[in-house]
């Protein structure tokens, strides 16, 4: 944090992380008034998770309708010591959609949508606004990472690419995928661990 | 860190997302049963959830809240709101049938199965996972009754030059094994095959691969004793 604007947004981010976790405990006692407040507050960041994903609007809506069900039966599995509350809903909306995406069959980058083209993947960890201290360092971390490298993990995150979807996008051999990957991600470890 | 490093990249690229669909599904099987591995994977959610934060929203096209909500009061009516343990009382039974039928044990990956019931998924889908004895599927078949679908997705079964897997249907009412296909190294094999079979043949059935000839079977029966074997599981809820 260098500026004051990055200190007040990341202090603004953490009061609305607060107020989710407040949320999510109530949900955990099954509180359907809370659990409504949680959905509203959350459903449009969610949708956008899966709907990156599965690009089809009926599959991403029931994916996300999964995966609220699935928050409401798990909310008191929720451990703010491991990560923020929207992280973690988000976490369960993202295995919903990977798992649906990769059940049917590997799906083809030729199948999205014309002008379907999120602006999430071209996130510039080197400008990007930080909203939390765990975003601005994992951020960092990925600013450190070549461009390409950087964009590989980004298009798994943000749009579930696969292997073998990365290497089309990138005209290379799934194995240098492969291996882009682990020493992307054990670089991003070690970079958060330092 | 105790989990071989291949392990934990695994995780990693679990958490990531970029497994294709059978490595996905053995692993999802395998952190059921190991949890360091679970451990590994939520550890790397946790690593990378924050990327979500950024996410930018879009709004849904409907408010799904009132069908969340039903869906939530449904699946609290229910005595067993997730159906696991009902199904690994019927995964025991198909087990033991199994085995006491063929000498083979066709272990099920129950945590698998268990994991898939939770979801609430459209209905007549079902998953059957092939395999030895060993601990890693060989096979997953997915099953779309409405649609007559059938896709086997090869997870790790090495073949050698010259021979093919094929898929087979045994059920009592049948007679023989018949054939549902080659099951093609590329990735899936799907076929209407299934269509003329009755949806409670296709539920019961137990589905076997043999290693035959390139091509299949010369005689349409299988020429030696399955290789991997399972049963269908529902994954409706």
């Amino acid at each position: 944090m260098s500026t004051v604007e990055e200190a007040s947004a990341a202090m603004e981010a953490k009061a609305a992380s607060d107020d989710l976790a407040a949320l999510l405990g109530r949900v955990a006692a099954h509180d359907p008034a809370a659990f409504a407040t949680l959905y509203r507050s959350t459903h449009a960041i969610l949708y956008g998770v899966v709907a990156r994903i599965l690009t089809r609007g009926d599959a991403s809506g029931e994916a996300l309708q999964e995966a609220y069900v699935r928050i409401w039966q798990k909310a008191g599995e929720f451990d703010p010591a491991k990560g923020s509350p929207l992280g973690w809903m988000a976490t369960i909306a993202r295995n919903r959609a990977l798992d649906e995406v990769r059940r049917v069959r590997p799906k083809s980058l030729e199948e999205m949508p014309e002008g379907f083209e999120p602006a999430a993947e071209t996130v510039d960890p080197l400008a990007g606004r930080a909203r939390s201290e765990r975003l601005a360092a994992l951020l960092a971390c990925l600013g450190n990472l070549e461009a390409d490298k950087r964009e590989a993990v980004l298009l798994a995150y943000y749009r579930g690419f696969s292997r073998d979807a990365l290497a089309r996008r990138f005209g290379a051999p799934t194995a240098t995928i492969k291996t882009w990957l682990r020493r992307s991600l054990m670089q991003l470890r070690e970079c958060l661990e330092s | 860190m105790t989990l071989a490093s291949d392990d934990d990249f695994a995780a990693a690229e679990f958490a990531l997302g970029t497994l294709e669909a059978g490595e996905r599904a053995s692993l999802a099987a395998r952190r059921l049963r190991e949890p360091e591995l679970d451990a590994a994977i939520r550890a790397w959610e946790a690593r990378l959830s924050p990327l979500a934060e950024a996410t930018a929203p879009i709004a849904p096209p409907d408010d799904f809240l009132p069908a969340i909500e039903a869906r939530i009061r449904a699946a609290a009516a229910r005595p067993d709101p997730d159906g696991v343990a009902t199904l690994q009382r019927r995964l025991a039974l198909w087990r033991a049938a199994a085995i006491g039928a063929t000498g083979i044990a066709a272990a099920l990956a129950i945590g698998f199965v268990a994991r898939e019931a939770t979801r609430v998924v459209a209905p007549k889908e079902f998953v059957a996972i092939l395999q030895k004895s060993g601990d890693s599927p060989a096979f997953v078949a997915t099953i779309n009754l409405a649609k007559g679908e059938l896709s086997v997705r090869p997870v790790a079964a090495p073949l050698q030059a010259g021979k093919s897997y094929e898929l087979w249907i045994i059920e009592p009412t049948l007679g023989a094994p018949r054939s549902l296909g080659i099951i093609d190294a590329a990735a899936v094999t799907r076929g209407a095959r299934l269509a003329g079979y009755d949806r409670a043949v296709v539920e019961d059935a137990t589905y076997a691969v043999t290693v035959e000839p390139e091509g299949g079977s010369p005689d349409g029966k299988p020429s030696g004793p399955p290789v991997f074997l399972g049963k269908l599981v529902a994954v409706e809820p």
